[in-house]
């Protein structure tokens, strides 16, 4: 007597086809990148690329998902034969002497970040380096609180629930915000980022790709990455 | 030729002539009468938040009334684009699709199986426990626990609880599909089973390896697992649950067997195997496996041949009812036909999307929420408003009040759709052109003054289909709202004219003396 009917028949092919589309998206991304290890760079090997960000930069994340940040900036930089994500800027990081480095970003800038915001949509720029083109905490404070006195054009909100409006008593605080006049605070008041602003400036502040991986040093042609290659 | 939308207000007479296929209907009236109420509510609410958020894409402070959504969603963390975007696309999802998904599957695949529910307290419990997981993961989103994962921001706490909930609803469903008596089979079956089989598949792994805490290590493989979660949710579970329905209500409602019906179980299969691959649309040049991105492109890029298929099964049985019946139908038809037609164009752009060069440009864009929108508004909706408009009558026996309503809902819906594709078709290619522009010049500022105008034609497209559906949910309240009335009203006087006491029952007694013997 044959067991298998019709209906088995038909989840039995449905499950294959699906365990196939589970093993190529899932499993094997998973043997290929899971676990990918920063590389050495020379003989000190506490001299690693990536190194992995601050406490705060983690806390940041968070910020960063909770007010859906990812619906507007991507942080990712494709090679400039697929796009000119490089020729807008957005391959630029700086290395801790300042100098610039312009590369596009790999898998293996992603391993120390808990959760990956890599985005689907443009309408803001892309934020792989935004730690780059930002000298200080201060100016992205100045950002995220009022935008459109950076650019006019631009559609992005402000974030001004992220500070808190206090009165000053003694000292003004060290990160008050210097603001233009009319969103200046009463006087006698100031705005200071709340905890969550700082964290989610520490957590941009760190996206910063300035350090060579291994394929895009001086001299070695590109090569895009695939299924084999970890490095 | 007949008028579009002819009225009817015939207050009786929808039950089916077959007695099975009555008896079927019956006892999944109340669970399908809730998903569609549910989904209609989601619906609504997720439409206006989605004008909302669109509104926030343009600067629009100079405006006076308008300038208040700026100010309360600078100063308020529960209005930010950021929540009210995410809140928006996943109450049409999970409400909306989700809802009106599980009724659809609840009524048709008893239907085609022609085998009653047993129970449907289980399927009321299960939708009700689903809606329940929607508004708190909406809730969770305004809160701030979103995890900012694509589909997939609802908070763990309420994602197991509607995994569960599926789960019952699903298995209830394929239990009288298991019961069937041999000879009834259809394949609008194979699609709706297919529906119920993947989603907890898909969100079980979804939520437990990404939503609830990314896997440490993982990096990129988030967002594999994401493309591919996204891309399965629209192709594995809201396209087969309405292709399910246009497969049994075109030859249905026109009378005709499916043209090149033969060729159907192929694009079926053909469909299965190709349409999860349009996942790797979101990887194009990125930093992502590139095997898995080439192998995509090419299995996605054969999608053309089941889309083809099923157009030429489901276009081409309306053409052949136009011609023979020289007319479209009633209210269910014109609907169904342009779901079709949807379905069409939706997998057109999917094809376009599998060009790595056009991928490289609409990316990032416009393009590619016009292409979602053409999936969720454009496809499944208009096959949730056909099959709703042609099963509510059959439910409570009872006809729709107002062929203009139907009329502007169709119009709205239609227009805005089209003006959609239309707009934001062409406002993503040249957003995308600008930005992937190779002078220096250009900038991330140029971009958004070139996409600006796009976004606020958006907003309008999204204000007309907000119109449509707020026409069809009015038209459904006050449906039921007239029903009820009538038939407590037409029961009461039974009963004092029979001297029997009334006790508030509403159902019918044709009902009530079946269900006495």
């Amino acid at each position: 007597m044959n067991k298998v009917g019709p209906v088995g028949k038909f989840f039995g092919l449905v499950l294959l086809i699906f365990a196939i589309n589970w093993y190529a998206f899932v499993v094997l991304p998973w043997i290929h990148y899971g676990h990918l290890p920063p590389i050495q760079n020379g003989d000190d090997d506490t001299d690693i690329s990536p190194f992995d960000v601050s406490g705060a930069a983690h806390q940041g994340e968070h910020v960063y998902a909770a007010n859906g940040c990812v619906y507007c900036h991507t942080q990712q930089v494709r090679d400039p034969n697929s796009g000119a994500d490089i020729t807008r800027g957005w391959g630029t990081g700086r290395d801790a002497d300042g100098k610039e480095i312009t590369r596009r970003t790999y898998p293996r800038d992603y391993i120390w970040q808990g959760r990956t915001f890599l985005g689907s949509n443009r309408d803001g720029a892309d934020l792989s380096n935004v730690g780059a083109r930002f000298r200080s905490a201060s100016e992205l404070y100045a950002w995220l609180y009022h935008p459109d006195t950076f650019d006019p054009h631009s559609s992005m909100p402000a974030y001004r629930f992220l500070f808190i409006t206090q009165k000053i008593s003694g000292q003004p605080s060290d990160d008050a915000l210097t603001l233009p006049s009319d969103l200046a605070p009463p006087p006698g008041f100031e705005v200071v980022p709340s905890a969550e602003a700082k964290s989610l400036v520490a957590y941009l502040l760190s996206l910063n790709k300035g350090y060579h991986l291994k394929q895009d040093e001086a001299g070695v042609p590109y090569k895009p990455p695939t299924m084999g290659d970890k490095s | 030729m007949a008028t579009l939308f002819p009225t009817t207000v015939a207050p009786r007479g929808f039950i089916s002539t077959d007695p099975e296929l009555a008896a079927v209907d019956r006892s999944v009236r109340w669970p399908v009468m809730i998903c569609f109420l549910t989904g209609v509510h989601w619906m609504v609410v997720g439409t206006v938040l989605l004008v909302y958020a669109s509104a926030l894409t343009h600067p629009m402070d100079q405006l006076p009334i308008l300038g208040l959504f700026v100010d309360l969603s600078n100063n308020f963390s529960m209005f930010t684009y950021g929540r009210i975007w995410p809140a928006a696309i996943d109450s049409l999802v999970y409400g909306w699709g989700g809802c009106a998904g599980l009724g659809l599957a609840a009524w048709l695949l008893p239907r085609m199986c022609r085998e009653p529910v047993h129970a449907p307290g289980a399927l009321i419990a299960a939708i009700i426990f689903w809606n329940l997981g929607v508004a708190g993961g909406l809730t969770g989103i305004f809160i701030g626990q979103s995890s900012s994962v694509e589909l997939l921001e609802f908070p763990f706490y309420v994602s197991w609880m509607m995994w569960i909930a599926f789960a019952v609803f699903a298995l209830w469903t394929i239990a009288t599909f298991l019961a069937r008596r041999p000879g009834n089979d259809h394949i609008g079956q194979a699609w709706i089973l297919a529906g119920l089989f993947c989603f907890p598949w898909l969100y079980a792994a979804g939520n437990i390896l990404l939503a609830r805490r990314p896997l440490p290590g993982s990096g990129i493989i988030q967002e594999v697992l994401d493309a591919w979660y996204v891309h399965g949710v629209l192709t594995l579970w809201l396209v087969p649950i309405a292709m399910g329905a246009l497969y049994y209500l075109i030859p249905k409602v026109s009378g005709l067997g499916i043209r090149f019906g033969d060729k159907a179980k192929l694009a079926f299969w053909l469909w299965l195997i190709l349409a999860p691959w349009t996942a790797v649309h979101e990887l194009v040049g990125g930093p992502f496996p590139a095997d898995t991105v080439t192998v995509g492109l090419v299995l996605s890029g054969l999608l053309f041949v089941p889309v083809a298929i099923i157009g030429f099964n489901l276009v081409f049985t309306a053409f052949e009812a136009e011609e023979k019946h020289a007319h479209h139908g009633g209210v269910v038809f014109p609907f169904v036909v342009l779901a079709a037609v949807a379905f069409v164009l939706a997998g057109l752009s999917e094809q376009l999307l599998s060009i790595r060069a056009a991928n490289e440009t609409l990316r990032f864009t416009l393009f590619r929420q016009c292409n979602m929108f053409l999936w969720v508004y454009g496809f499944f909706s208009f096959t949730a408003f056909g099959s709703i408009y042609y099963i509510v009558p059959r439910l409570l026996d009872f006809g729709w009040r107002s062929s203009l309503m139907v009329r502007i809902h169709y119009y709205t819906s239609l227009y805005g759709i089209l003006l959609m594709l239309a707009l934001q078709g062409f406002g993503g290619t040249m957003q995308g052109l600008t930005l992937e522009n190779p002078a220096k010049a250009v900038t991330i500022e140029t971009a958004t003054q070139v996409a600006n105008s796009y976004h606020i034609s958006a907003t309008m497209c999204i204000s007309l289909i907000a119109i449509g559906n707020g026409v069809f949910a009015l038209h459904l309240g006050w449906m039921l709202i007239d029903w009820l009335r009538l038939r407590v009203r037409g029961n009461k006087l039974a009963a004092e004219i029979l001297g029997e006491p009334y006790d508030g029952d509403f159902a019918p007694t044709a009902v009530k003396e079946e269900a006495a013997a």
